[in-house]
Parts: structure tokens; sequence; C-alpha cells
């Protein structure tokens, strides 16, 4: 069921917005694991982002709780428990949605930065 | 599932233990594998993941029962405030529960007995049929009706689809065990089937049963057949013995069966306090020949059918057969139709409603009280609020720590509210007046305990969090830096608290006021000269019966020999009997007009002469009873004509305008023209009947001998504890027959409280409620005054540290707190004199005015809030000015 939106950040949380989008994409891949999301991050973005790896946790647990993913336990390769992160249909609309909104507002920045130049 | 994760926490935590612990092996087995050594791929799992406390922290903010830890964390925080203030929570708990249970008590009962529909099939089509005479109704406001009318209306009335008539029977039970005197009820053979309430065990009469000689059948009560008969289901067909004769068992009544007993019925035909066997209307010739005003008649109107319509044929077919009597009589009889409802609550609702009326005003009180409680204590916590506010609690937080706290008082006042209603309403019913405890089930009203706990609740939630918002719209640094005191004391609070206390003195006052003069009402009932002895006197109902007492002999004989007995017993003072005890609420014996020795025309003369009450006394009854002698003389033991004693109300109708003294040696004659002479031997004073304050009937008093009656009581004045002698009594009573029922041998004190019994509930009640509202009135003026008081610790000590004295102080603390007072009670009074008026009825020999309740009230009213005020008072004379002046 998709929650209430709550687009309205302020600045200190724009970092959190975007660990939430970035969080989604990965999800929207294939159902993976908090740590194969970190891996994944640093992998597809040539290590450049780094995020402190435990703030990961309280994002995937309030992603979850907004019905934007849904989380299962499974035995992993090497035969332990992992708890595995997968998007559900309402996280795939928002992933759009802060997409298209992520997208919005590069514009927007470029278009400024580009004008002040 | 919000609910399970919440009670599955040690297991949600374990799991998010192990996702993490899962993250950190997996990034050291990936450094391992990179070449890392295992120390160094552990350090820089642990340094890239961060502290995992914190984390966890954050995990379980995001937890989905959040709320849930908020309010236990509310709930904490409000038991741990409310412990702090120990005062306040117990006046706000006390308050909530005494206005709740109360009220729920109060209304559990008002709705059993005023509203509750009666246990009988479409009981709003029931009436009772009473007859009024207009001639007579200055003495008697309406009468039963006799045989023969009931008879008349049930062969030609078109208008009502059933008639069921009673009488009073008195049975005395032998057999199987002790003689019991039990009261039943003769009742027409369709009574039950009338009523719409089915016999289970057995069956009812059959119409077969009216014949006389068809008659000798009973349908006995549930309780009579569980207590005696042990529940037996063969009984049902079996004989037993009522009055020496045998009678057949023929049905069971269902234990919840309500039928009319006492005098609900007609305030002149008494049946006993619990009925217990019914018989069917045998109407003899006999009985046909005597016109007597003793039967009851309930009538079931047609569906559809107008009750006026009804009445009117009721009143055309009476009026024919008086004429057809007694052709000429100058008179037009209008019957009457009472809904059965009033049967059962018409005397009682006046009082109950001024009782639930009592216990509004109460739950207002209440309110009222906790308003004041809740504003005095968010002004106090003013600058706690702001100090919270300004370190950042939303304003939600605020409002849900207040919501908590008043819910946590709510739910503990609410509690015991429950509790005091539940005892209150289980006590109500047991221990009101007969009429109360006919109809009141002790079951709790829940809608009225859910009402009364929803308005305390909305009252504290208004004057609790309301406030609490308000400071936080106030700017949280100004009211920060101006204190507590400047932010919210506001002469504001402090004026709409003393409003509030000037109506919950008005209020109080109101209660107080008709609470004394229902108070002083009593006090006059129970001082009244009742025209006989209450102290040191004992009575007991015998009833004779069978074969031994066939003859008016036999009768005579055994009430000749038994006060002799007993007044030979040692400590008995005088021994007699009389056939309607003058104390017990009921008196019921015939009534006969009387008329002049001189009088011929019957017809002309009935309506204008009076009518009085017949007594069948024995000669020592009046030395027994203690009523005084106006004029002439008290009967002897032999009387050769026919005399009588009349009572000053009686001398008073036949001869106005002349002394007692002129009446004796006059003749009379009773209930007709043609009747023997019969000689006026002396004049005793007027007796009160029952309760006291009906009016003083007139009475003859026949001697035994000469005029024969049922039932009779035994009446024994004693020098010492009359209680002592009961025993004694008894073992004379068993003497000379030990086949008569001995009922409860009881003192005169006794059965003048048990006919007092109403006036005593509600006195009681009313008092109670108005003790509580004193109570709780005092509480709010003391907690106002002290809040005033702490408001302006800085003000007085400036005050005293310039040289004010002490008693400057004191007077003006007084000043402030007396004030509302004044007004309050100005208000108040004239809401008592109001309610007091429309009460009148309730009053004995006092005015709604009353002088001296009214003043007594204002007394105790001043007396109670210059004490409150006193305390915080004094507190404030003996404050230390230099501490005053640091205070805050």
């Amino acid at each position: 069921m998709p929650r209430h939106n709550k687009t309205a950040r302020n600045d200190a949380e724009i970092l959190q917005g975007t660990l939430d989008l970035l969080i989604l994409k990965v999800a929207a891949l294939q159902p993976i694991h908090g740590y194969g999301i970190v891996q994944r991050l640093q992998q597809i973005s040539n290590e450049a982002l780094q995020i402190r790896q435990g703030s990961l946790y309280p994002a995937l647990y309030r992603l979850e709780n907004q019905g934007w993913l849904k989380a299962e336990w499974k035995t992993t390769d090497g035969g332990r428990e992992a708890k595995y992160y997968r998007l559900t249909k309402a996280g795939r609309q928002q992933l759009e949605a802060e997409t298209a909104g992520w997208k919005r507002l590069c514009d927007a920045i470029s278009l400024v930065l580009e004008t002040g130049e | 599932m919000k609910w399970s994760a919440w009670f599955n926490r040690r297991r949600w935590e374990g799991r998010m233990d192990t996702e993490f612990q899962f993250h950190l092996d997996s990034q050291i087995s990936d450094y391992v594998r990179k070449g890392l050594s295992q120390e160094e791929a552990e350090l820089r799992a642990r340094r890239e993941f961060g502290p995992p406390e914190l984390a966890k922290d954050e995990c379980r903010d995001q937890r989905p029962v959040e709320w849930l830890d908020h309010f236990l964390r509310d709930l904490r925080y409000a038991c741990r405030s409310l412990r702090r203030s120990p005062g306040f929570a117990a006046a706000a708990i006390i308050t909530l529960a005494l206005g709740i249970g109360a009220n729920t008590a109060i209304f559990s009962v008002v709705y059993a007995v005023l509203l509750k529909p009666l246990p009988y099939s479409e009981p709003e089509q029931i009436y009772s049929v009473e007859v009024v005479i207009p001639e007579r109704r200055s003495q008697f406001a309406s009468l039963p009706v006799t045989v023969q009318a009931y008879l008349e209306w049930r062969k030609a009335n078109t208008a009502f689809a059933a008639m069921s008539a009673l009488s009073r029977w008195e049975c005395s039970l032998t057999g199987d065990g002790e003689p019991e005197l039990l009261g039943g009820a003769r009742v027409s053979t369709n009574f039950f089937s009338f009523l719409g309430v089915p016999i289970e065990r057995g069956r009812g009469f059959s119409i077969e049963e009216e014949q006389p000689g068809n008659e000798r059948v009973v349908v006995i009560s549930d309780a009579l057949w569980r207590r005696r008969y042990g529940a037996n289901p063969a009984l049902i067909g079996r004989a037993i013995n009522v009055n020496g004769e045998s009678h057949i068992v023929v049905g069971i009544a269902p234990p919840s069966l309500l039928v009319p007993t006492g005098t609900l019925l007609h305030p002149l035909i008494a049946f006993a306090p619990q009925i217990d066997l019914w018989k069917p209307i045998a109407v003899t010739q006999r009985e046909l020949k005597n016109e007597s005003w003793d039967h009851g008649l309930l009538v079931r109107l047609r569906p559809g059918g107008n009750r006026e319509q009804g009445r009117h044929q009721l009143q055309a077919i009476l009026n024919a057969l008086v004429r057809a009597q007694v052709p000429d009589i100058k008179t037009e009889l209008i019957p009457e139709l009472v809904p059965i409802r009033e049967i059962y609550a018409g005397k009682v609702r006046l009082r109950l409603l001024l009782v639930l009326g009592a216990s509004g005003l109460l739950l207002l009180i209440a309110c009222t009280n906790i308003a004041n409680l809740f504003l005095a204590r968010v002004a106090s916590r003013a600058g706690e609020f702001a100090t919270r506010i300004a370190l950042g609690a939303g304003r939600a937080r605020i409002l849900s720590q207040t919501l908590t706290e008043t819910s946590v008082l709510a739910i503990l006042g609410g509690t015991l509210g429950a509790v005091i209603a539940q005892y209150g309403t289980g006590l109500l019913a047991a221990h009101g007046p007969d009429d109360v405890r006919l109809l009141a089930d002790t079951q709790l009203n829940l809608p009225v305990f859910l009402f009364a706990t929803t308005v305390s609740l909305v009252t504290g939630i208004i004057c609790g969090v309301f406030p609490a918002w308000q400071t936080y719209r106030k700017d949280a640094s100004r009211s920060l830096h101006e204190g507590a005191r400047t932010a919210f004391r506001g002469s504001r609070t402090v004026r709409f608290c003393q409003i509030l206390v000037g109506v919950e003195m008005a209020l109080g006052t109101a209660l107080l006021a008709s609470a004394g003069l229902l108070l002083h009402s009593f006090v006059r009932v129970m001082r009244v000269d009742r025209g006989y002895q209450i102290e040191r006197v004992l009575a007991v109902d015998l009833s004779l019966f069978g074969q031994r007492y066939s003859t008016g002999e036999s009768r005579v004989e055994f009430y000749r020999e038994l006060p002799g007995n007993v007044r030979a017993l040692p400590g008995v003072l005088a021994a007699g009997a009389i056939s309607d005890l003058p104390a017990s609420s009921g008196s019921s014996g015939a009534s006969r007009t009387i008329f002049f020795a001189t009088d011929t025309n019957f017809q002309s003369l009935v309506l204008a002469r009076p009518v009085a009450m017949i007594r069948s006394v024995t000669a020592g009854y009046f030395a027994a009873s203690g009523s005084a002698l106006r004029a002439g003389r008290f009967f002897t033991d032999h009387e050769d004509v026919p005399v009588s004693l009349i009572s000053e109300s009686l001398a008073n109708r036949l001869w106005p305008r002349e002394t007692p003294a002129a009446a004796v040696g006059r003749t009379i004659r009773q209930g007709d023209v043609t009747g023997p002479l019969i000689a006026v031997a002396g004049v005793v004073e007027d007796v009160r009947p029952g309760g006291a304050d009906r009016e003083l009937p007139p009475v003859i008093y026949r001697p035994h001998d000469q005029w024969a009656s049922g039932p009779m009581t035994l009446v024994v004045r004693t020098s010492q504890e009359p209680a002592a002698l009961g025993p004694a009594v008894r073992s004379e009573i068993r003497k000379l027959d030990p086949n008569l029922p001995i009922p409860a041998i009881r003192t005169m004190r006794e059965i003048v409280s048990a006919s007092v019994a109403q006036r005593r509930f509600q006195m009681v009640l009313t008092s109670l409620f108005a003790f509580v509202a004193l109570l709780l009135g005092a509480v709010g003026i003391y907690g106002v005054v002290s809040y005033s008081v702490a408001c302006r610790t800085r003000e007085i000590g400036l005050q005293i540290a310039l040289g004010a004295m002490r008693i400057d102080v004191m007077r003006w603390v007084f000043s402030h707190g007396v004030q509302p007072v004044l007004i309050g009670l100005l208000v108040g009074l004239g809401g008592a004199i109001a309610i007091a008026r429309a009460l009148r009825s309730l009053l004995f020999e006092i005015t709604p005015t009353d002088p001296v309740t009214l003043g007594s009230v204002l007394l105790v009213l001043l007396l109670t809030s210059a004490l409150a005020c006193y305390l915080p008072a004094r507190r404030a004379a003996r404050l230390d000015p230099m501490a005053a002046l640091r205070h805050e």
C-alpha cells in the first residue's frame, strides 16, 4: 500500500532522499541483501559513492515500512541466512516518480549553473 | 502485523543483529579474499560500517510500532508526574469517581423504575380503574371499585379487551412445617393471561373456577415453592392447607412475576409487601348484597382503542348501576383510568427525579471541579511546558502527553466510578423503599456509565488539553522568560477559576439547601406527635383461622384472653389489640358513613355525612398504644350497649364548633340510617397514619366484641427494652393456639421507621450528595486560593518585606477566596428556594424558605469555605519574605 509520500525534505535530508532513490534503483534489478546493495552501489559508481554502510539499514527499514520494498529471508549460495529486499509495485511507481523528480532537479540545477556562467 | 511486530520485539532485534552480522561477515571475508589479514579486514569492515549501535537505534526508530512506544513513554511520564502531585491526582480521581459512580447508580435505578417497559405484554394498554365521588373528594381522592361494578363492567363494556380484578387475601399456611402468615390475593381467573405472563409450571385458573365451590385452587409464588416445598414439581396437583381449608396447587408463578403489592394499586387496598398465593375471585350471593369498595381493577384497552371513550363507557355503565340501586342519588361517579406505570412509579417519580437531579448537580459540580483542578494544574506547569517547547518538543507531543495524563486520570476515576456505581446500584435496589425495590434490578446501566464517563472525560480534556495547546501557541521563549506566573497565571486563569468556584458554590448551595429542607422535614416527621407511643411498644400481626374460630364468640374470647395473659408477663405495662395498626403504612380497614341519630333519608344524606374508618379494638388497646383521651371514657371489658370512641377529627366533622366533651353521650349510626344507635363513649386524639404526612383520617373505634374484624394486631407496652419480651409474648400466643402463624414481632419504632422508608431513602441520598458537593466545593476553593497564593508568592513577600502586617495578608487572601463564594451562595440560595417550591409536596410542616434550614446551610457553607481559605491564607501570612522574593 503506498504511504503518504514525504517529498518535502529539508537540506540535511537531501542526501538521504538520494540514498532512497539509489536503493530503489538497485533493488529494482533483482532481490538483493543489504551488503549486496552496498557492493553494487560502489561497483556501479566506480567507488565514487561512499556511504556509511550502517546508515543503509535505517533507510532499508523505512522503505520497507513505506511498502516500497518487501523483505524475505533466504539462504545465500554460501549457506547463510540473509535478508533479501525486493521492489514492490508501489516501490516501482515511487522509483519512477523519484527518478523523474531527480532528473527535473538536475536539469534545473544545470540550467542555473550554465546560466550563471 | 504491527502488533505482532511489537510483541515479537526480541525476535525482531535478533533478526536485525543477524542481518548486520551477515553484512560484516560478508565484508570481512571479501577483504580477506582480496588479501587483507583477518585483523585488518575486521577493522576496516567495522570502520566502514560505522557504529552499529547508532545504526540499530536509527533502525528501531523506523519500527512501525513507534507510536505505541511513544504512548508507553507518555504513560510512564504521566504516572510519574501524577505521583509527584498526589493531591491533584487524588482530588481528580475521587471527583471523577463520585460524579460517574453516583450518576450511573442513580440513573440505573431511575431507568429500571421509571423507563424500562414493565414485564407484561403491551403494558401501555393496561390501566387501573379508580372511582371518584366528587362529593367525597376532600376525604378520598378516589376509591377502589366494588365487585358489583366490576361484574357489570365486564358484562357490558365493549371498549376493553379484558378486565381483571384483585383483592387482598390473608393466608395462614399450615401443614408441611411451621405455620406461616403470608400475603395473598384473590384475582379474576384470567389474571395471568391478562398480564400476558404465562405460567410455566402447571396452569393458571380456568373460567369455571370463578363459580363458588370451585375456587379452592391456588397458584403459588416461585419463592414460596422453593422455600417451603424445596422446588418439588410434584406439588402441582397436591392439596395445601390455607386458612384451615385445603386448596389444590394448580401452578407455580414465574419468578419474574411483578404484581402490585402494599398500597401500590390503591391507598385503600393494602396488599402484603409480598404476594405468595393467588386464588380465584368467586363472588358469593352474600358478597353481592354487600357493597364494599375494596377491589382493584386492571383493564386492557383494545388495540387502537381510545382511553377517553373507554372511560366514558365505564362511567355510563357505573352510573346506570348506581341509579338502579339508589334511584334518586344526586351524584355522578367518575371512573378514572390510571396507566399501570403510574401504579408502580407514580409515588416514587418525584422522589427519584429529585435524587436524579441531585446526582446530576453533583456531576456538574464534579465537572466544574475537574475543570478547576486542571486549569490550575496547567497554569502551574506553564513554565515546564515552556521549557520543553524551547527544547524542541512538538505541539503533538505536548498535546499527546497532556492527553495521556488526562486519560490516565479518567481511566482510574472511571474504574473507581464503575465500582461505586455497581455497589451503589445494588445498595439502592436492596435498601430502597418497597416500590423502588420491586422494580429496581441490580443491573448497571452501561450507556449511562459511558455517558457520565464521557462527560467527565471531555471536561478534563477541554480543561487540560486546551490550555496546554494555548501555551504552545504563545511565544515559547517569552513564556520562558516571564516565568510560569505571568504567562499563564494571568489574572485570566485566576478569574476563570474563581467563576468556576462561584458556579460550584451555587450548585452546592442549591443541593445543600434542598437536602437541608428534606432533613428538617424528616426530623419533623419523626418528632411529630402521632397520637400513639413509639418507644417501648411491641406489635405483632395475628390472623385467626379455621374451625376453632368459626364463631364470633371464639374470636372475641381469644382476644380477651391473649392480652390478659400477656399483661401478666413481668415487664409488660399494658396489652391490647386493634384491627388496623395506625403505624403500618397501608391502613385499609372498612370505612362507613356516619349518620346522626335523627337522620332518616339515606339517599339524600349519604354524601353529606362524613365517612370514618372503623377500627375494632380490645379494652386494653388505648392503654397499650398510649393515645390520649380528650373526653369521656375508654372501653371496658364488657360493654352492654353499642358504644364507640370517635377521633377528634370525626367529632369536629360531626359537631363543628363544639368541644369534644359535648360529643360524649350522644348517639350516632354507622353505615345506614336504619342501623342500631351507637353511643359515643369518648373522644380520643387523632392518630397519624403510616408515614405521618397524610391527612388525619376520621376514625370510629368499636369494641372488638361489637364489631369483629379479620386480622388484628396485638400491641404490648413494656417497661423495659421491648425486643427482649418478644419470645415471652410468642410463647403466650403458642400456649393459646399452637397452630397460629406468628410473624416477626416488631417494635413500634421499627414499624414507624419502615413507614417513613421512602422519605428516609430520599433524604439520605440527597444529604449524601449534598455532603459530597460540599466536600468538592471545599476542595475547589482550597485549590483556587492556594493557586492564587502560589502565583503571587513574590508579590506577597514584597508586601511583607515592605511592612504589611500578616493580618493584612490574610485579609487579602480571604477576600480573594470568599468573594466568589458569597456570590455563589446568593445565586444558589435562590435556586434552592425555587427547587423547594417545586418539591413542596415532599416537605413536612416547613415552608420552602424555612429560615432555620437555610440559615444553617449558609452557616455550614460559610464555615467550610472559610476553612478552605484559611489554610492557604495562613501559609501566605507565614511566608518568609526573603525566601518569597527569591521564589523562582
